[in-house]
C-alpha cells in the first residue's frame, strides 16, 4: 500500500503540491487525473523516493521513506515498477537486453532464469521476433509495451504508469489499456496511473484522485466522479461528453 | 530609480551567489558519491573497459596530433631563439622540460576535455533528459556507480599512459625538427635531454594526469546529470562541462607545477 500524508512540494517559489494526501491500496488501480503540468508525474516520483517532499510523509507498505537514504530506498523501489512517460528505455541496448538489464544488475539470478523471465515478458508484450531490435526501430506502442515488460520483470506488487497512452494512436492506446487491465486480473497487481485523458480513467481505474492547482479535489471510486460538483471536474466531464 | 536598480542588482547577485553555493555543494556530494562507489569497480569492470577504450585507445590519434604539432613548433621557435644566443645545443634541454612538465600533459588534458568530456556531457545529458537516469534509480541501480565511477576509474588509468605517449611524441617530433630544421646532431639533442631531467620533472608531468582525469570526468558527468530543458539543455550542459573543465585544467596545471616545483 502507498500512502502520501499531507505532502507539500515547492520548486523554487512555485508551489507544486499543497497538502496532498492519497492512499493506493494493493490490488487496485488508482488513477491520478489532472491537466498537464499540474504535478501528477511528481507524485509518482515522490512515491518512488526519487524526489523528497518539503513537508509530509510518503509511506510504502508501512515504511516511512520520506527521509530515507538513497541506498536504503533501492529495496523499497523494487516493490514497485515504473513506466515512464517517454519509456526511458536504454537506447543502446536491444529489447531483450533492456528487459533483462535490471535483473542482471540487481538480482543474483542464474542466467537461464533471467532468459526465462525475459522470454515471458516478450510473450506477454506480444513482441516475439523483436528481441534483438533496438528501441528506436519499434513503434511508440511497442516501446511502451517493452517499458511495461521491464517494469513487470521484477514481479513488483505495484506498478506506476506515467501517462501510459499519451502520444499513442487509438489502437495502441487500447492495447496498452487492455494490458494494464489484464495485469490486475492475471498478476494480482496494483497500479497507479497518472493521466490527463479521462477515457483512460473510466476504462481501467477502480478509483480516481483529481489533482487541480496542486490540491486533490476529488478522491473516490471512479463511478462517483460523475456526481462531483467541483467546476473543474464538471468542465472535464462535459468536455468528455462533447468528445463523445 | 538608481536606488531601485542597485537593489535589483544586489538581489540578482545574492540569487546568483546562492545558486553557485548550492551547485558547489551538489558537485561536492556528487564527487564524494563517485569516489565511495570505487569498491563496486569489480561489478562494473565491463563498463570500465568500455570507458577505457573510449578515453584511452580512441583518444590516441588526437593526443598524437596535438603532441607532434606542439613538439615540432616548440623546437622550431625555441631553436631560432637559442641560435641568436649561440646556445642551440640547449634545445633538447629546453624543449624536454617544457614538453614533459607542461605542454605534454596540458595539451593532452585540453584535448581529452574536449573529446572525453564532451562525450560524457552529451551522453549523460541525453540520458537525463530521456529519464534513463531516473529509470536506473527507480529500478534500484545507483546511477553514479553505474555511469560515473567507471568513467572516473578508466580516466585515472588511461590518462597516465596517454601523458607518457604525449611526452614521447612531443619529444620525438622536437628531435626530428632539431635534426632536420636546425641541423642539430641527434646525439647533442638527446644528450641535453636525458642526463638533465630530474625526478621532479616527471613528478610534475605525471601528477597532472590523475588531477586532470578527476576534473574532466567529474565536471563533465556532473553537467550531464544536471541537464534540463530538452535537447537545447543537453547542448548547454555539454558546453558548460567543456568550458569549466578546460578552465580548471589550465588552473590545476599551474598549481600542480607551482606546488611540486616549490616543494621538491
Amino acid at each position: 500500500m502507498i500512502e502520501l500524508r499531507e505532502v507539500s512540494l515547492k520548486y523554487g517559489d512555485k508551489e507544486i503540491l499543497k497538502n496532498v494526501s492519497l492512499t493506493v491500496r494493493d490490488n487496485t488501480i488508482k488513477a491520478i487525473l489532472g491537466p498537464s503540468g499540474v504535478g501528477k508525474s511528481t507524485i509518482l516520483k515522490l512515491m518512488l523516493g526519487l524526489i523528497k517532499p518539503n513537508n509530509g510523509q510518503v509511506i510504502i507498505d508501512g515504511t516511512d521513506i520520506t527521509n530515507m537514504k538513497e541506498s536504503s530506498l533501492y529495496s523499497i523501489r523494487r516493490k514497485m515498477g515504473m513506466v515512464f512517460q517517454g519509456n526511458a528505455l536504454f537506447d543502446s541496448l536491444t529489447i531483450s537486453q533492456n528487459l533483462g538489464f535490471f535483473l542482471r544488475e540487481n538480482m543474483k539470478l542464474p542466467e537461464d532464469e533471467i532468459s526465462r523471465r525475459v522470454t515471458e515478458q516478450i510473450q506477454f508484450a506480444g513482441l516475439e521476433g523483436y528481441e534483438d531490435q533496438l528501441p528506436e526501430s519499434l513503434s511508440g506502442g511497442m516501446r511502451r509495451r517493452v517499458a511495461i515488460g521491464r517494469a513487470l520483470i521484477f514481479k513488483p506488487h505495484m506498478i506506476l504508469f506515467d501517462e501510459p497512452t499519451a502520444g499513442l494512436d487509438p489502437v495502441s492506446s487500447k492495447k496498452i489499456l487492455s494490458l494494464i487491465s489484464s495485469l490486475r486480473h492475471n498478476n494480482n497487481l496494483g497500479a497507479v496511473i497518472v493521466t490527463h485523458i479521462i477515457d483512460d480513467v473510466f476504462n481501467v481505474a477502480d478509483c480516481v484522485a483529481v489533482l487541480y492547482q496542486g490540491e486533490i479535489i476529488f478522491d473516490d471510486v471512479t463511478e462517483k466522479l460523475h456526481e462531483a460538483q467541483h467546476p473543474f471536474i464538471r468542465s472535464i466531464l462535459s468536455d468528455k461528453i462533447l468528445e463523445q | 530609480m538608481l536606488l531601485t536598480f542597485a537593489r535589483n542588482q544586489e538581489k540578482a547577485i545574492a540569487v546568483w551567489l546562492k545558486n553557485f553555493i548550492l551547485t558547489m555543494q551538489e558537485f561536492f556530494l556528487f564527487s564524494v558519491r563517485a569516489f565511495i562507489s570505487f569498491p563496486k569497480v569489480k561489478r562494473y569492470w565491463r563498463d570500465v573497459l568500455d570507458q577505457a577504450s573510449i578515453c584511452g585507445t580512441d583518444s590516441i590519434p588526437i593526443v598524437l596530433v596535438s603532441a607532434i604539432s606542439i613538439g615540432s613548433l616548440l623546437a622550431i621557435e625555441v631553436g631560432n631563439l637559442l641560435e641568436d644566443f649561440g646556445a642551440k645545443t640547449m634545445l633538447g634541454r629546453s624543449t624536454s622540460l617544457t614538453v614533459i612538465r607542461e605542454l605534454g600533459p596540458l595539451l593532452m588534458g585540453l584535448m581529452l576535455s574536449a573529446r572525453f568530456g564532451s562525450r560524457n556531457g552529451a551522453e549523460l545529458g541525453a540520458m537525463q533528459i530521456s529519464e534513463q537516469i531516473d529509470a536506473l534509480r527507480a529500478f534500484g541501480t545507483d546511477p553514479v556507480a553505474k555511469l560515473v565511477m567507471p568513467r572516473l576509474v578508466a580516466a585515472l588509468i588511461m590518462f597516465l599512459p596517454l601523458t607518457a605517449l604525449s611526452d614521447y611524441a612531443g619529444l620525438q617530433s622536437a628531435a626530428y625538427m632539431a635534426e632536420h630544421y636546425h641541423r642539430l646532431d641527434p646525439g647533442i639533442f638527446w644528450n641535453a635531454v636525458y642526463p638533465r631531467l630530474a625526478p621532479k620533472d616527471f613528478v610534475v608531468g605525471f601528477l597532472k594526469a590523475p588531477v586532470f582525469a578527476i576534473i574532466i570526468t567529474l565536471v563533465s558527468s556532473f553537467n550531464g546529470f544536471s541537464a534540463r530543458g530538452g535537447t537545447a539543455g543537453v547542448g548547454r550542459s555539454t558546453i558548460k562541462g567543456i568550458v569549466v573543465s578546460s578552465g580548471l585544467v589550465l588552473i590545476a596545471n599551474f598549481y600542480v607545477s607551482k606546488i611540486v616545483l616549490e616543494n621538491m
